[in-house]
């Protein structure tokens, strides 16, 4: 049986899409208070590399494109 | 060597141009943002030429950038977006404009004002209100007689915004307007007029038929500073809508209205205890010794705010 290793979702899922960061935006990593966001090596987009999300929401609103969105944990709401 | 040297020395808004030529509307997206990160001025003129730009996105990032600019040129550009055909793209715009703080800014905004567009006379009603240039006056008196409420709603706030007691008939006539939100507008913009014929104005609003220009009727009272009204702010105090009561208890202690105190008592006991609280301030600055015996018999009320007041009230009135 294989085990899970990592967790396999993020509460920042990014739309690569429509995230336009191969394009030089960097405007979610900036705004991350706790700078969990970085932009993928291999495909340009920007991806949640820590898991340690507040849900502050600055990374959803400020995107230009409207890729980013935060998966608020339900029990938070 | 020179005593002072940057970490970095590079022409920033010229190394940012050249990517507003790029193929990808995507990077030339960037690069606009780049432009208003810079919050150099000159990045103004690339950004107006920017609004040329065939790709929807792009525009709208340049009526967003735009925000981060003041001055003649910022609102020159602004209103080349402003009349945008995406919706979009004038509506950031518009947001834009209405950030504006140099006076200077509107002259190019002026002209828009009798545009065929409603949307974009409300957009520059809305930027000239805080530029307070009083050629804005004329122009916004003409548009009281507009066809779009949202107009005449903006018309009256740049006249109140300028304050000159020239227009007040003009805008006591709109308290008569058709529209609700028009006659709200337009009795919250009577405030900076101290005059008897403002506050009698207001005080017949006192009785308009939407509550809410009554409430704001009310307030607004307060600050005219005259007790002209005195008597139809006390007739108020009956009215169905305890928002509207609120507000004219609070007129009422603020021009100190000593013969409303028995009509003011019966709100000690009313359900809302934003009521009861307006109430025991009111009498507090009335400093009316006979509402001593009531304000006492509410000692113990079950809202802490209510309760402040009221010692606070008796504290004041027993100091005299």
């Amino acid at each position: 049986m294989p085990l899970a290793q990592q967790s396999s979702s993020v509460p920042v899922v990014v739309d690569d899409d429509k995230c336009i960061a191969d394009k030089g935006c960097t405007v979610c990593v900036d705004v991350c208070p706790l700078d969990v966001l970085r932009i993928s090596d291999q495909t340009g987009k920007a991806f949640m590399k820590y898991d340690e999300c507040w849900y502050c929401m600055p990374c959803e609103a400020d995107c230009p494109t409207g890729a980013v969105s935060v998966h608020i944990p339900f029990l938070l709401r | 060597m020179s005593a002072f040297e940057p970490f970095e020395q590079f022409d920033e808004v010229e190394d940012i141009v050249d990517r507003l030529d790029d193929p990808d509307p995507g990077t030339r997206r960037v690069a606009v943002m780049d432009l208003a990160d810079s919050a150099d001025p000159s990045a103004v003129t690339y950004l107006k030429k920017a609004l040329g730009d065939e790709a929807r996105e792009v525009r709208l990032q340049v009526a967003l950038a735009l925000a981060e600019f003041d001055g003649p040129e910022t609102a020159d550009a602004l209103v080349v977006a402003v009349v945008d055909e995406d919706a979009g793209v004038a509506q950031a715009a518009a947001d834009s404009m209405a950030e504006l703080k140099d006076p200077a800014a509107a002259d190019p905004i002026l002209p828009f004002v009798t545009h065929e567009s409603a949307f974009v006379r409300a957009a520059s009603l809305r930027a000239l209100r805080e530029l307070k240039r009083t050629e804005s006056l004329k122009p916004a008196l003409d548009a009281f007689g507009d066809v779009d409420a949202t107009v005449r709603s903006e018309a009256i706030s740049v006249v109140g915004y300028l304050k000159t007691e020239d227009a007040l008939p003009a805008l006591m006539s709109m308290l008569k307007d058709v529209e609700p939100a028009v006659r709200r507008t337009a009795a919250g913009a009577l405030g900076f007029s101290v005059t008897t014929a403002a506050a009698e104005a207001l005080a017949q609003s006192l009785t308009d038929s939407d509550w809410q220009v009554r409430e704001i009727a009310a307030e607004t009272l307060c600050k005219v500073q005259s007790t002209v009204a005195a008597p139809a702010l006390r007739a108020a105090l009956t009215d169905e809508y305890w928002q509207v009561r609120q507000k004219a208890i609070r007129s009422l202690g603020k021009l100190g209205v000593a013969e409303a105190v028995p009509e003011i008592i019966p709100s000690l006991d009313h359900d809302i205890s934003n009521l009861r609280k307006e109430a025991a301030a009111a009498l507090g600055e009335i400093e009316a010794p006979e509402a001593i015996p009531a304000l006492e018999a509410h000692l113990d009320d079950p809202d802490p705010d209510v309760r402040k007041n009221i010692r606070w009230a008796l504290g004041r009135i027993r100091s005299e």
